[in-house]
């Protein structure tokens, strides 16, 4: 298996000639317990310490932008020109059986929900 | 002897069909059969569409017979499954979307509607297309029609292999970080992506907004050429779209070496043939120059900032509510349970992560110091490109720093997977057009693929470039 060898190689090189494989420092567990929060995601107890380090390594990656000094540098956010596209405010025909059709729960016609004011606890 | 005709170019089938050689009935028959036989070994397709795909055909058919031939009637293609087909499953690999039916057309979808195109079916992908090997499809991973222990590349995979595999003459797929390309290399195909804004999205399941472009999946770069002309164009459905330029001036080629894609870390056997590749050009006449990227060391943590960040925003829309994945009644008391459940079980781990970190360093606190300051490295790197391209045409080197890997060999290590893109990301912060077309293959016979980076909205060019090299390689 040479070439099996070989291609890990490749990778190993990359890997381990950056410091960030070695973590710096360990997301708390409260922090991701945060997170999951913010993006309406439940985690598992027994999930945590994987996402934990998986989050770490990844955020230990991208410290390497803090190498470079960008004081005076503008941001790119889109590519896009920088100018408002318009178009006339004129209704189209949908087919709403179909927009209908997907929703999980209906009632003549409406989405019906679940309880949107509560007691948080 | 009867030709085959799951074979065929987008030229020569066409060509086939205005002789009338065959009927576009007969091949897309002659496609669903391979696709019986062959896709339960490669696993291309999630949802293949016989029924719609004969109607089409027997639509082109008649197309043909008055005369209202287009370079696609009558040609049958695949799609990614992140691209919207009307009355169609679309899943984006996702449990979220696995009863999900396309309210709509996409826009790519309605152009080639028109042209009298013949669709097969929507092929895998990672979720989300996020992934570099099709492994994170949450169905089943796609393998690797030229080695099927190993992975075709992703998140464009079931596309590359379909294509690779003569299940269909060429395929849309998109590219966010790669996505297109590094499938395209690993696969042994042609992958264009277009510059940013050059084809609508409208109706592509979007990943990260400010990077995801769609793009052909070909068996070589005229055929490339043809799809891009039929789906290209502004829409005013997506704000972002704009027309290419017709430049195409092959006269005192220069193409540009960046000394930083040839460090160590690169496979040995990938290095040698774009070395070679390299070669050729220079035989034909063109001037290589070396150049320097500096900030490319920097473009995959710029990507794993920016990406992560406006997929976090993007799939804030998937709560289960107006389409796709929905818990049982019982199982919710309050609105946020059905968000919280639904979002919970329906993405997978990798989508998850990403939601999560792109949660994080958009969150207040960690704005600056991981979002703001990705988005000016990334002025950095299209002003790196921006320099290189005043000197040179189009930038020549690997698609992927290794070769396909097995399937699971890096699944477990998101960073390692990560690194397979390093050279394809800086072309999507920076907006420019890009091919992968094959150049060589490695001593146990995997494809590789070279990567030539070319001007904004200049893909004739970019093309013609590719196409010089891709006819002096076929005839040696």
């Amino acid at each position: 298996m040479l070439f099996g060898i070989k291609q890990k190689s490749c990778f190993d090189y990359l890997l381990k000639s950056k410091e960030w494989y070695i973590f710096k420092h360990m997301i708390s567990e409260e922090e991701i317990r945060k997170i999951a929060k913010l993006s309406y995601l439940e985690i598992k107890d027994e999930e945590i310490d994987e996402i934990r380090e998986k989050f770490s390594s990844i955020l230990e990656y991208v410290k390497k932008l803090q190498e470079l000094d960008v004081s005076d540098i503008t941001e790119t956010a889109n590519l896009s020109k920088n100018e408002n596209v318009f178009r006339g405010d004129i209704a189209k025909e949908k087919d709403v059986e179909d927009l209908l059709k997907a929703l999980s729960r209906k009632k003549d016609n409406y989405m019906q929900v679940k309880k949107i004011l509560y007691n948080e606890d | 002897m009867k030709i085959d005709l799951t074979k065929l170019t987008i030229i020569e089938a066409s060509k086939g069909l205005k002789n009338g050689d065959f009927t576009s009935v007969e091949l897309t028959k002659a496609f669903l059969n391979k696709i019986k036989e062959k896709n339960e070994e490669v696993k291309a397709f999630i949802t293949i569409t016989e029924e719609m795909a004969l109607k089409q055909a027997e639509k082109a058919d008649k197309m043909i017979k008055i005369g209202e031939i287009y370079p696609l009637t009558g040609i049958p293609c695949a799609i990614k499954d992140n691209i919207l087909i009307k009355n169609i499953k679309c899943t984006a690999g996702s449990k979220f979307l696995e009863d999900y039916i396309a309210t709509y057309n996409a826009t790519v979808i309605e152009k080639l509607e028109k042209m009298g195109v013949v669709f097969l079916g929507k092929t895998n992908l990672d979720e989300f297309a996020m992934g570099s090997s099709c492994e994170n499809s949450a169905f089943f991973p796609t393998k690797n029609p030229r080695d099927l222990e190993r992975v075709p590349g992703g998140s464009s995979g079931g596309s590359a292999a379909a294509v690779a595999a003569d299940l269909c003459v060429y395929a849309l797929g998109s590219d966010t970080g790669g996505s297109i390309r590094q499938p395209a290399s690993f696969c042994g195909i042609t992958g264009l992506k277009p510059t940013y804004g050059t084809v609508s999205r409208y109706g592509l399941i979007a990943y990260a907004s400010s990077l995801d472009q769609i793009g052909p999946l070909t068996k070589n770069v005229d055929d490339a050429k043809i799809v891009f002309d039929a789906i290209k164009g502004s829409d005013p459905m997506d704000s972002t779209s704009i027309n290419s330029d017709k430049e195409n001036n092959l006269a005192k080629l220069k193409i540009g070496v960046p000394k930083e894609y040839f460090a160590k870390g690169l496979d040995g056997e990938v290095e040698k043939a774009i070395k070679e590749a390299i070669d050729i050009y220079k035989e034909l006449g063109a001037e290589i120059i070396e150049i320097s990227l500096p900030m490319s060391e920097y473009a995959l943590a710029c990507y794993y900032i920016i990406a992560p960040a406006e997929a976090s925003a993007n799939l804030a829309r998937f709560d289960g509510l107006r389409y796709g994945k929905t818990i049982k009644d019982e199982e919710a008391e309050k609105i946020i349970d059905i968000y919280l459940k639904n979002r919970t079980e329906g993405f997978g781990k990798e989508v998850k992560k990403r939601i999560m970190l792109g949660t994080y360093t958009l969150s207040s606190g960690y704005y600056d110091a991981y979002y703001k300051r990705a988005l000016k490295v990334r002025t950095l790197i299209r002003q790196d490109f921006e320099k290189a391209f005043e000197k040179v045409d189009a930038i020549i080197g690997p698609t992927s720093p290794c070769l396909p890997f097995k399937i699971g060999e890096k699944s477990d290590d998101p960073m390692s997977m990560y690194l397979a893109d390093i050279y394809t990301v800086s072309v999507n912060l920076a907006g420019l057009p890009a091919i992968s077309i094959p150049c060589g293959k490695s001593q146990s016979g995997l494809p590789i693929g070279m990567h030539l980076i070319g001007v904004p909205f200049q893909e004739e060019k970019l093309l013609s470039i590719a196409s010089l090299f891709e006819k002096k390689y076929d005839n040696k």
